[in-house]
């Protein structure tokens, strides 16, 4: 993975990872938490289906421009999260005039949503917490 | 998105990117190398769209730790993924199940094939006449070649030939064998002489003349007329001999008749010419001498002739003596009731033996190879 500022995970992070999903694909409690680079993309994810550049800009834009994913990175963590049955592979392909029809295209499965819903609620806590001890504000 | 960039820095970035590639798992290359290379595509566009030649650069110090940090995980992976494939062989692989799996295949292809093989073969059926071999001449001593020559004379053409034309095996055979057409007498004689088999019985003057055949009736007559053709033969044979070997004695005898004849008339003409008595006087003289020595091998030549006239007298009375007994049938082949080959007991019991033996070197073999197998897999994934 390529982080401009954050440091990235460790390497063996992302194979643990993946074999804790391919483990145990009905509990999303117990696949928490999720690297970085996964949560990202299920959360791009999470706004739809979309193909790997679509994946990337995307996180580029919710971290503005602070997480960069490489390809290596980015297909690296899409392969796992296919294994883990995160995402699937949509069949459905655009317009060809509108996209180019050899993308492939990703999108959540069930659990995926939840693990990521998971996720995303433990973030909350955390920040929830964060504020109880004053260390973030709340937003305007 | 398909939009074409010309520039020659994309382009020989994106062709490096594709090479680079390489450093991934062919697995891992082959499902997502394709859409790696048109994101690291779209990536150099957006890079050169932002900053022009800085950009790509920038994006390179990105990919390509990138590539080396992922692709080192994608190693580690698939190797992993060996591993585990690995240790399902090697626990695939038990040296003694295998052993005794290869054991009782191959003991049983064994012993079926030699099953199959008894019942395949066709039936032969044997029959043996015997007979007691005398020499010809009768004050014959011990000849160690004797039984060995008449083996020979018993296989050879002057005996089976007659057997051949007598019992028509040409046409039989023919029948038999080459669908009707009459076979050459050359092929019939290697056919019987492929049969016959010739056993002395030890200690005595007999013979085993034993022929297979897949008819039984067939087997025994050959038999018998072997016997008797060689029966025959002999009989022919030695009366056929002997007169020529009279005549020649005989031819002999009347050339030393001739030659006696001639020494008698000199030393005659010796005596009249010098007078000689028929006593030997004290004191001879040369010609004397040479008279009495004329005499001496005269005497010598007339004792050797008188015992050569004897002899060819005794061969001529023992001519005329008929000799039957030179050979003598003594056991008439009958047909066999049973075939005698293929033994089926004893192929059988063959079979299970050989199969023993072969299973176990098969077994063996192959419990080494696995073994060797096993140990070189424990030590690729105690590698890996």
């Amino acid at each position: 993975m390529t982080l401009t500022k954050n440091p990235p995970p460790a390497i063996i992070s992302i194979t643990d990872t993946s074999v804790k999903m391919a483990k145990s694909k009905t509990d999303p409690e117990s696949l928490l938490p999720l690297t970085p680079a996964v949560f990202h993309v299920l959360l791009a994810l999470a706004g739809g289906e979309r193909h790997g550049y679509a994946i990337m800009q995307e996180v580029a834009d919710h971290t503005d421009g602070q997480i960069k994913m490489g390809p290596g990175t980015l297909y690296g963590t899409v392969k796992r999260l296919l294994e883990a049955q995160l995402i699937e592979e949509s069949d459905e392909r655009p317009d060809p005039h509108l996209d180019d029809d050899r993308r492939r295209y990703y999108r959540l499965t069930g659990v995926g949503e939840q693990v990521v819903s998971a996720e995303a609620q433990r973030y909350a806590d955390i920040v929830k917490l964060a504020r109880g001890k004053k260390l973030i504000r709340k937003p305007a | 998105m398909n939009r074409n960039f010309n520039n020659r820095a994309l382009t020989v970035s994106q062709k490096i990117y594709e090479r680079l590639l390489r450093a991934y798992p062919p697995a891992h290359r082959a499902e997502y190398g394709p859409a790696m290379a048109q994101l690291f595509r779209d990536q150099c566009r957006d890079a050169w769209d932002e900053s022009r030649g800085w950009g790509v650069m920038k994006l390179w110090l990105r990919v390509l730790p990138d590539l080396v940090k992922t692709s080192i995980i994608e190693r580690l992976a698939a190797l992993t993924q060996r591993k585990s494939m690995s240790d399902k062989i090697t626990n695939l692989i038990q040296p003694r199940a295998i052993f005794f799996r290869v054991f009782a295949a191959v003991f049983l292809i064994t012993v079926l094939v030699s099953v199959a093989i008894t019942y395949i073969l066709p039936e032969s059926y044997a029959s043996t006449a015997r007979i007691k071999v005398e020499n010809d001449k009768l004050d014959a001593g011990y000849d160690p070649y004797f039984i060995q020559t008449q083996f020979e004379i018993m296989q050879s053409q002057v005996v089976l030939e007659p057997v051949i034309d007598k019992l028509n095996l040409n046409v039989q055979w023919g029948k038999k064998y080459l669908n009707g057409e009459t076979l050459k007498s050359a092929e019939s004689l290697q056919i019987l002489k492929g049969r016959i088999s010739l056993v002395p019985v030890r200690n005595t003057k007999l013979v085993a003349i034993t022929v297979y055949s897949d008819d039984p009736k067939e087997a025994a007559s050959l038999a018998n007329t072997i016997a008797a053709a060689y029966q025959d033969y002999r009989i022919q044979h030695n009366k056929q001999i002997t007169p020529k070997g009279i005549e020649v004695l005989r031819q002999q005898f009347l050339d030393e008749s001739n030659e006696i004849r001639q020494v008698k008339s000199e030393a005659d003409l010796l005596r009249q010419q010098f007078k000689i008595g028929s006593e030997v006087s004290v004191n001879p003289s040369s010609e004397e001498k040479l008279y009495w020595d004329k005499k001496h091998i005269l005497d010598q030549m007339t004792e050797g002739h008188e015992l050569f006239a004897g002899k060819i007298k005794e061969l001529k009375l023992d001519a005329q003596i008929p000799r039957p007994a030179m050979v003598t049938i003594t056991d008439t082949a009958e047909p066999g009731r049973a075939p005698v080959k293929p033994n089926k007991t004893v192929n059988i019991v063959l079979g299970v033996i050989g199969g023993i033996f072969l299973a176990a070197v098969a077994g063996g073999t192959a419990a080494f190879i696995a073994l060797h197998f096993r140990k070189k897999t424990s030590k690729a994934a105690a590698t890996v």
